[in-house]
């Protein structure tokens, strides 16, 4: 079944079509609605042609998402999401990236775990990206960075 | 021949160094993915307060010029257009830069970017008052029709379907209605509150391009390997100039389209890099090598969006009208320092005005010195291992959408739409039509409605939408580009069906 | 781990509270100004807050941040919900923009969401036509919109700002109907129209029209204000003297506030310095170069200004 992916993919991309198309519909006042209308007819057609192509022909149907693709992803996914949505606010800009920074590079970097000189390069590469930043964002052109806790 | 008596002033100490750095900084910013080429000239205009009028504008006029071309940096390198002029550049570029040849494709961009760049700047030069009336002709009808026709290229960019490219484009049409209805103030699907300032340009393009880039670099896991795991390969200049030269129509294409569609105020800084590449692939006998890594997509896009840079400070510097986001920037830069665009300007600070032109075109040559420069360090971009690029980008990505409106909203909306993106992508979705339609949208929207008030007051909607020289032109050329897209995807369907059937 | 952390956070708020009155202000501050680069509240913010920096004004430099769309709505909202009481956090308002924008609803924040510090110019709306215009004085607008009804387009910068305003004054006044264009991209977009000639007439900001006046490229009929504005527009008679009867309250008063909860040792920090600020004589030359008119008022004045405003257009568009 290797079109049930992208079956599921192009079903729920449909949904989001026709939600779309019934919140334009439904909502007031019509003129400022107008254009969100047209888009919608549009969007909920080529969903539908899209859907219909990939569930009668899955030769058509194309990608899929594999098992250890999302034990790959998954712990960098989740850390950077953290980071986005909840770290960077609550413990300022260069806390939460540092900190973002050095766990990324320890789950991905291919160096062992118990091994005293891999940790220093973690570390070290980590201050360098920190100092380079430092340096660019808030020295040189002084730009605002989100502030929590710390900076 | 009048500005060719302010050179002088171009050439003294100071005004070169500002030159020189406004130019060197400019590629760095303009190649940081996460940094727009509008954000740098804005973060640069408190730097010009302590200057003399002419020497803050050179050092604006040199990072508008070398940001631009920067962008092309992190578009072919990473895959992360800096502005939506770059978007076209990734789609070849990155694919070269993914087979070992980085090199050869920053130098071509360089190289294009300089013919391009020149040119443009010469039009500036000579036609301005020729230009400024056609830059005028543009009313809200034909902006329409001009949306409309860039609506009609999106089935085509970058994706294996055109169904699904349209399919891109309207979830792209869609997130700009987003937030609130721009005339009528009437708030459009904010079902959060970070979406209440509607969908921006900047993150939105940060996040559908960035945020895959990195979750692919997550994909390998915990293995040894670089961006791409492909030695770097040398590529002589001398090489690429040959082959820029053997590709002349790739690169009239781009000057010529770029420069046209560079003086429409709106509209035209944004896609003019998407319409050159796609005007260069119709015409083009080897169309299908396309967004496999062709060099003619590389040349025709940067050509095109450096060719747009003169030409959109037309109406900027003739009636004070802003062509595109950073000529906005530039004319806040322009009238702080007391000097206010309009026939005034060449008029009665002509010592100011020439040499900020005559600056540009040096500025060009010096953009693509040290691009050329730096192209082949920059390659080795390349080489940096995945586990160190990935959280580069992802803290780069963070800041640059920040720092445009000082909004964590912004920060959720990049990462909750590279998310979605991402997956998309997987199914066989791109980023590039979805981009293309959230900076359409708006445009025909407006122009629409706009145009719909004008109408019901004068001539009716017909007469309106339909009336003029200008208007059928572009009805024809939309008509004419879905034609061909059809042709072209009915075509493709034949032989597919023809060779399908083979096991 | 977590105890130090959050023992360090506590200590550092503490020590960060007592000392933010006396030192403030000790970083940069923000400017959020919520109408597009190259605008005229844009330009003229960062004249004003230019010489920020100085050891007589603030000691920081002041950042302008542009948070366009939808006529300011977009801006505004984000200040009343989102920004930071800090002293740090502050935004150009434009009367009668975001008040008339209040009143019709829709948007999150009305006068009493923000504490004002000080009004730095009142910029006049002006009614324009191209140069190329039959049109010569507002009577033979008023003729030709009385025996053409609803036919004549004009533009302005969006709904609810001091142009649309201005435009249904002229309306109520002269007794006609005419098509108001509002165009996205503020009063740069607005201007184009008229001189492409996409609309018949304008209504724009009395800084924008005099240097495109100056330019060549516009006419300017009337402008809406108690008296003629000598500094710039000398020969241009207001609209009462053109016998309709509009008065200044579409007059567009640009200063800066900070949200409600702000500190009062801050808030009284600000209002003490900013118009002093305001004053410097390097600004003022600036603002004059542009054809901006500069009218600085201290925070009770401004208090004042907001509270009458409110009331008028209350009254205004009480039927629409």
């Amino acid at each position: 079944m290797t079109a049930l992916q992208p079956s599921l993919a192009c079903g729920i991309i449909l949904l989001v079509a026709i939600w779309v198309c019934w919140i334009s519909f439904s909502q007031a006042p019509a003129e400022a609605f107008l254009f969100p209308r047209l888009i919608s007819v549009a969007f909920v057609a080529l969903a539908g042609w899209t859907f219909a192509r990939v569930l009668l022909d899955p030769r058509v149907a194309e990608g899929g998402i594999t098992w250890t693709l999302v034990k790959n992803i998954l712990p960098g996914v989740v850390v950077a999401g953290v980071y986005v949505f909840f770290a960077a606010k609550w413990l300022g800009f260069y806390t939460s990236s540092a900190i973002a920074f050095i766990v990324i590079l320890s789950l991905y970097d291919p160096a062992p775990h118990d091994q005293v000189r891999a940790w220093l390069k973690r570390v070290a590469v980590t201050a360098g990206y920190l100092a380079v930043m430092y340096l660019l964002f808030s020295i040189v052109l002084k730009v605002f960075i989100p502030r929590g806790l710390f900076i | 021949m009048e500005f060719a008596a302010y050179f002088g002033e171009v050439f003294t100490v100071p005004a070169m160094l500002l030159l020189i750095g406004g130019t060197i900084g400019g590629l760095i910013l303009g190649a940081t993915p996460g940094l727009s080429p509008t954000m740098a000239v804005a973060l640069l205009i408190p730097f010009t307060f302590q200057l003399e009028a002419v020497h803050g504008l050179i050092l604006l006029g040199a990072a508008y010029t070398s940001t631009v071309a920067g962008g092309a940096v992190s578009a072919i390198l990473l895959k992360i257009p800096g502005a939506p002029a770059n978007i076209a550049t990734t789609l070849d570029g990155h694919e070269m830069a993914r087979r070992g040849q980085g090199a050869r494709a920053l130098q071509l961009a360089f190289l294009a970017s300089l013919v391009g760049g020149l040119i443009g700047v010469a039009l500036l030069i000579f036609l301005t008052p020729v230009l400024a009336e056609w830059a005028l002709a543009f009313g809200p009808s034909q902006l329409f029709w001009l949306a409309i026709l860039g609506v009609t290229i999106i089935g085509s960019l970058g994706t294996s379907s055109v169904v699904k490219g349209l399919l891109s484009g309207c979830i792209g049409l869609w997130l700009a209605t987003v937030g609130f209805d721009d005339i009528l103030g009437v708030q459009r699907f904010v079902f959060h509150s970070s979406l209440s300032g509607g969908i921006s340009i900047v993150p939105a393009l940060i996040g559908l391009f960035a945020i895959p880039q990195v979750i692919a670099m997550f994909a390998d896991g915990r293995r040894m390997s670089s961006i791409e795991a492909i030695s770097v390969e040398r590529h002589p200049l001398s090489r690429a100039v040959r082959e820029l030269l053997s590709r002349v129509r790739a690169v009239v294409i781009g000057t010529v389209s770029g420069s046209i569609i560079g003086l429409i105020p709106g509209i035209g800084g944004q896609i003019a890099g998407l319409v050159a590449y796609d005007q260069a692939r119709k015409v083009s006998p080897e169309r299908d090598k396309f967004g496999t890594g062709h060099p003619e997509g590389i040349i025709a896009a940067e050509s095109a969006n450096n060719a747009m840079v003169g030409p959109s400070l037309v109406p900027l510097l003739t009636l004070s009208i802003p062509g595109s986001p950073t000529a906005a920037v530039l004319l806040g830069g322009l009238l702080i320092h007391g000097i206010f665009p309009g026939t005034d300007l060449f008029d009665n600070h002509p010592h100011v005005a020439w040499p900020f032109i005559n600056s540009m075109l040096i500025g060009q040559i010096l953009m693509c010195v040290f691009g050329l420069y730096i192209a082949s360090l920059a390659a080795r971009v390349a080489l940096v291992p995945k586990s160190i690029m990935a959280p580069i980008v992802l803290g780069l990505a963070v800041f640059g959408s920040y720092s445009v409106q000082h909004s964590m909203g912004d920060v959720y909306v990049m990462a909750a739409l590279g998310i979605m993106m991402y997956f998309l992508e997987r199914f066989g979705f791109s980023a590039a039509p979805l981009v293309l339609g959230l900076i359409l949208g708006p445009i025909a929207e407006s122009n629409f409605i706009q145009g719909s008030l004008i109408a019901e007051a004068t001539v009716g909607p017909f007469a309106y939408f339909f009336g003029g020289a200008l208007n059928l032109l572009l009805v024809a050329i939309v008509v004419a580009s879905v034609g061909y897209s059809l042709y072209a995807e009915l075509r493709a369907r034949r032989t597919a069906v023809a060779g399908g059937d083979a096991p | 781990m977590k105890h130090v952390i959050a023992g360090l956070a506590l200590v550092l708020a503490a020590v960060a509270g007592t000392v933010e009155a006396d030192e403030y202000p000790d970083r940069p501050i923000m400017l959020m100004v919520s109408y597009g680069a190259g605008g005229a509240t844009d330009f003229q913010a960062r004249i004003v807050t230019m010489t920020a920096g100085n050891e007589d004004a603030l000691g920081v430099p002041i950042a302008i941040i542009n948070k366009p769309g939808a006529g300011g709505r977009v801006g505004w909202n984000w200040f009343a919900t989102e920004a930071e009481a800090d002293g740090y956090t502050l935004a150009a308002y434009n009367i009668p923009h975001f008040i008339a924008q209040s009143i019709k609803g829709g948007v999150e924040y009305s006068k009493d969401s923000f504490e004002p510090i000080a009004n730095w110019g009142a910029d006049p709306a002006v009614f324009i036509v191209g140069t190329e215009s039959p049109f010569n004085s507002m009577a033979d607008v008023v003729a030709w919109a009385g025996e053409n009804p609803g036919k004549l387009t004009f533009s302005g910068a969006g709904l609810f700002v001091g142009h649309h305003i201005a435009a249904l004054q002229i309306e109520k006044a002269a007794g006609v109907t005419m098509q108001y264009v509002p165009t996205k991209g503020g009063g740069a977009a607005a201007m184009k129209a008229v001189i492409a000639g996409d609309v018949m007439a304008g209504i724009n900001n009395l800084s924008d029209a005099y240097r495109a006046r100056e330019a060549g490229n516009i006419k300017i009929l009337a402008v809406a204000d108690i008296q003629r504005n000598e500094e710039f527009l000398p020969d241009v008679p207001t609209m009462m003297e053109e016998g309709l009867d509009v008065d200044n309250s579409s007059v567009n008063f640009r200063g800066i506030m900070v949200p409600k909860g702000t500190p009062d040792a801050i808030i009284d920090k600000l209002a003490s310095i900013v118009p002093e600020m305001f004053m410097n004589s390097r600004v003022l030359g600036k603002m004059a170069a542009g054809g901006s008119p500069v009218h600085v008022m201290d925070r009770e004045e401004v208090l004042a200004m907001w509270e009458e405003r409110d009331a008028y257009l209350r009254e205004l568009l009480k039927d629409l």
